[in-house]
């Protein structure tokens, strides 16, 4: 009774007089509202999360180190066409994306379309098609003096503008959400809907009343990851024209106005976060979790009159965001081929390119973990702001990410500057949102209850990762290791600014052939990285 | 219990294991071991071109080559670097850029005499970089369109109504173009070149990223002519089919300015980490050899007028160029940009 009330008499001091052992570990029961997290645990947390910030760092101190000056004849001149050209189209981007990769999911996962096992493959294929890779494409048929202008006489549009580039962003982002919701649909407990049927609702109203509120977390996360995916393409719209402000920064960094660079990126920065807060904002409303013990295979909804229009609609979306592109890809690497584009540093170029993806993709899936079982976990304001830090790299353009890493190696590890680590480290901190997403929309869904059985059986968090979770959101860790593995082969404007002397990647060679036009050297690297990154997809589906 | 003990410090464990073949692998195969037989070179030259030359010298002298190709951000990592040096050469299409760099103190003085097969004009004073090959501006047009003595003669009747939307000019940004104007404002002065720019961005029928979608589009006939540089001309020759194109080069009466020629060449890098083998590979690049297979693959002019030119191009010393010294663009060269911002036209990316 007397230590009782002692507890309670310290508890209320200790936040502000943490000297010793025991004052620290109430002040941490007290930040982490009760539920601390164990040691290890937050520290390999903090440490990734200060990591994954430093760049972001550096470009902010660069941007207000540019002074007023510039910040306002930058605020008059160039930002406002800017903001204007990159929300515009990271919204429209967004939202087509989301109605695409929505309906595609249902219609494969729920619908009798016909073949709907293959459309579920074609659907997800175009994602290890990079944007560039098609933008290179759209620009081959539908450019000034491409096929369809020799052809015709006429392009039907024009590819260099605001549409064109919103058009090709949005075929080959829409994996993203399509991916992500049609994984949620498959783990879906069909009870919900059951009870639905049982209250005499009709399938629209089961639709919108309990289906979409359900997936809405997975929505949200193919939401967001498009949307930032949107705000941080660079080669898609250098390829299409199209001025957003990661072309700005790369073009203010080619001449060599880095302050006016980092000053644009401090506002794409702040752009990012604002998306970020209101994922955050919305998302922490609504929490649902379901046990997938009772799982079974709903029966196909008859889409009868509804059919032909489904089946015309995912056939123009898998014609234009895969047979399209590959089939330019393969006329033209058939040139390249007989002219011998396939030399021994082709093969150079492909083995460093999967060395430095797969190790990247390995170090997210593990780093991941942590931040994202801390978040679910541990809820509190600490868990989050970890998190948040953590994800800050993915807001950042590539550019900005390789100066940062320039800047910092440069000056403080001159000894790593200049080799791979730093390439991979880049990787690393653009990529790992991508798992943390995957693994979180897998983690909400399981039950919390599982790791408190656990605990109470006296494991430590570690074994309760090892041993419950990891075993329990396989699917979403395999997923996230796939996405990043499958970015990082395509990632090009940091590995442009990073790469070691003679240590080109794929994507490296098919920007630097493309861009000096000779398409037949460009395609068969790139059919290559597609080629690569189709193996884990196929991995990926068969898993989900 | 002792079986769940064990199992406990299996992530850690994988975690400790990648890190260190992450280190191990990657350390292995991309870090330098310093003053080895190893030359780094900053490639901001087309690769293809460069490539073959490379190779050369590699089989030539064992020293191991390894090659940054890019473009003008190559000037930016290499400024950023200057703590840190990595590279040993740099490889411009552009003496603004490469004199830029001199004047950030990032270059190291050369005094090789094989530097004086090069005019002094094309070259920096303390030898520190050195073009080999001439770009030079010129206006290349569609013979079914307009005849040679239709043509305009000088680039200043391009701000004449009479050519309004019949001519196609590169985005404002585009490296040549940057150059170019830095050096007709070095001649002209601000204000005289300012206006022909605000009339030619009002006047060109097409603006371009590139210079290759000009030569295609006058080849095809989109446009009866356009402002390239000179080996542009010489590349649509080469075409299979819409290849009827002939060139002009502007300026060429008595009185009259000359065609600007810019140059592409080879620069050494201050403090590099191999400084012995940087050197070797500038007086080796001097040799007639390899100035000429320098200037073969692009199509360029050799600066050297003893160097044979590409079949078909026009020698160095058969036309007039700009009465400018490169290394004197140096201090015209920053402004270039923001002059061709107010004057209206496009940078573009």
């Amino acid at each position: 009774m007397a230590e009782k009330q002692s507890t309670t008499l310290e508890n209320q001091t200790a936040p502000y007089l943490p000297e010793t052992l025991r004052g620290l570990s109430r002040f941490r029961l007290f930040i982490w509202r009760g539920n601390p997290p164990g040691f290890v645990l937050e520290l390999i947390t903090l440490l990734t999360s200060l990591v994954m910030f430093i760049p972001i760092l550096y470009v902010m101190v660069r941007g207000i180190q540019g002074g007023q000056e510039k910040w306002l004849a930058l605020l008059d001149a160039r930002i406002p066409q800017l903001l204007w050209n990159t929300l515009s189209l990271t919204v429209v981007v967004s939202i087509s994306t989301l109605l695409i990769g929505v309906s595609a999911a249902w219609l494969v996962n729920r619908s009798d379309l016909p073949g709907r096992k293959i459309w579920e493959w074609l659907l997800a294929l175009p994602l290890v098609i990079p944007p560039y890779v098609g933008a290179l494409s759209y620009i081959i048929v539908f450019g000034p003096r491409g096929l369809l202008q020799n052809l015709l006489g006429q392009t039907p549009i024009d590819i260099y503008s605001f549409a064109g580039a919103a058009l090709v962003l949005t075929l080959f982002t829409y994996p993203y959400v399509y991916l992500i919701t049609g994984s949620a649909l498959k783990r879906f407990n069909l009870h919900y809907e059951e009870a639905g049927r049982m209250a005499g609702l009709s399938y629209p109203r089961i639709f919108w009343k309990i289906i979409l509120p359900l997936l809405r977390p997975a929505m949200g996360a193919g939401f967001i990851l498009v949307s930032l995916y949107s705000l941080a393409d660079f080669g898609l719209v250098a390829m299409l024209r199209y001025t957003t402000f990661t072309t700005a920064i790369y073009y203010q960094m080619g001449s060599f106005d880095r302050s006016s660079a980092a000053i644009l990126s401090v506002v794409l920065i702040f752009i990012t976060l604002i998306i970020l807060w209101f994922e955050y904002r919305t998302r922490r409303k609504q929490r649902f979790f379901q046990s997938s013990g009772t799982y079974r295979k709903p029966s196909p909804l008859p889409l009868g009159r509804g059919l032909v229009p489904s089946l015309l609609g995912i056939g123009t979306v898998v014609s234009l965001s895969l047979v399209l592109p590959l089939s330019v890809l393969f006329y033209w690497s058939y040139i390249g081929i007989s002219r011998g584009a396939l030399d021994s540093r082709f093969w150079e170029y492909t083995f460093q390119s999967l060395l430095t993806a797969g190790l990247a993709a390995l170090a997210c899936a593990i780093l991941a973990l942590p931040l994202v079982y801390l978040k679910s976990r541990h809820p509190a304001p600490l868990s989050s702001f970890y998190e948040r830090l953590a994800q800050a790299g993915y807001a950042l353009p590539g550019v900005i990410i390789a100066l940062g890493m320039v800047f910092i190696f440069n000056r403080y590890i001159p000894a790593l500057y200049g080799t791979a680590v730093v390439l991979v480290l880049a990787y690393i901190i653009r990529f790992l949102p991508q798992a943390m997403q995957a693994e979180s929309s897998s983690l909400n869904q399981v039950s919390p209850h599982l790791d408190e059985a656990g605990r109470s059986l006296g494991y430590p968090p570690w074994q309760v990762i090892g041993r419950i979770i990891l075993p329990l959101i396989r699917p979403g860790v395999l997923a996230g290791m796939a996405l990043v593995f499958v970015s990082a082969v395509k990632e090009l404007p940091a590995t442009l600014l990073l790469r070691p002397p003679g240590m080109d990647t794929l994507a490296v060679r098919v920007w630097i052939e493309a861009s000096e036009g000779f398409y037949e050297m460009a395609a068969p690297a790139s059919l290559l990285i597609i080629l690569v990154s189709a193996l884990p997809l196929k991995w990926l589906i068969s898993r989900f | 219990m002792n079986s769940l003990k064990q199992k406990k410090p299996v992530p850690l464990i994988l975690l400790v294991l990648i890190i260190t073949a992450l280190a191990v692998a990657l350390n292995g195969c991309s870090t330098a071991d310093t003053g080895s037989g190893e030359l780094i070179v900053y490639n901001a030259r087309n690769e293809t071109f460069v490539k073959p030359l490379l190779d050369n010298f590699e089989e030539e002298t064992g020293i191991r080559v390894r090659v940054l190709s890019g473009r003008e951000e190559l000037v930016n990592q290499i400024a950023e670097e200057k703590d840190n040096v990595q590279a040993d050469i740099f490889i411009s299409n552009d003496a603004g850029a490469m004199e830029y760099l001199r004047q950030q103190n990032l270059l190291a003085a050369n005094n090789t005499s094989q530097l004086e097969s090069i005019d002094e004009r094309f070259r920096a004073p303390d030898g520190s970089w050195v073009g080999l090959s001439a770009r030079t501006r010129i206006l290349i047009y569609n013979k079914d369109l307009i005849s040679e003595e239709e043509m305009p003669q000088t680039l200043q009747e391009l701000a004449d109504p009479e050519w309004e939307g019949r001519f196609m000019i590169t985005r404002g940004g585009n490296s040549s173009m940057v150059t170019h104007t830095a050096a007709l404002r070095a001649v002209w002065g601000d204000q005289q070149t300012r206006e022909w720019l605000a009339a030619l961005n009002k006047n060109a029928g097409a603006i371009t990223g590139g210079h290759t979608d000009i030569r295609k589009a006058v080849g095809s006939g989109e446009h009866p002519f356009g402002l390239v540089n000179n080996y542009y001309y010489h590349l649509q020759l080469e075409e299979d089919r819409n290849n009827n194109v002939g060139a002009v080069y502007p300026d060429q009466g008595k009185d009259e300015i000359g065609a600007f020629v810019n140059v592409a060449g080879v620069a050494l890098i201050n403090e590099s980490p191999n400084e012995q083998n940087a050197r070797r590979f500038i007086d080796w690049m001097l040799e007639d050899e390899q100035q000429e297979e320098f200037s073969y693959h692009s199509r360029e002019t050799p600066l050297n007028p003893e160097i044979p030119t590409p079949e078909g191009a026009k020698e160095i010393d058969r036309y007039k160029p700009m009465e400018i010294n490169l290394p004197d663009l140096g201090p015209h060269w920053p402004d270039a940009k923001n002059l061709i911002q107010e004057s209206g036209l496009d940078l573009g990316i």
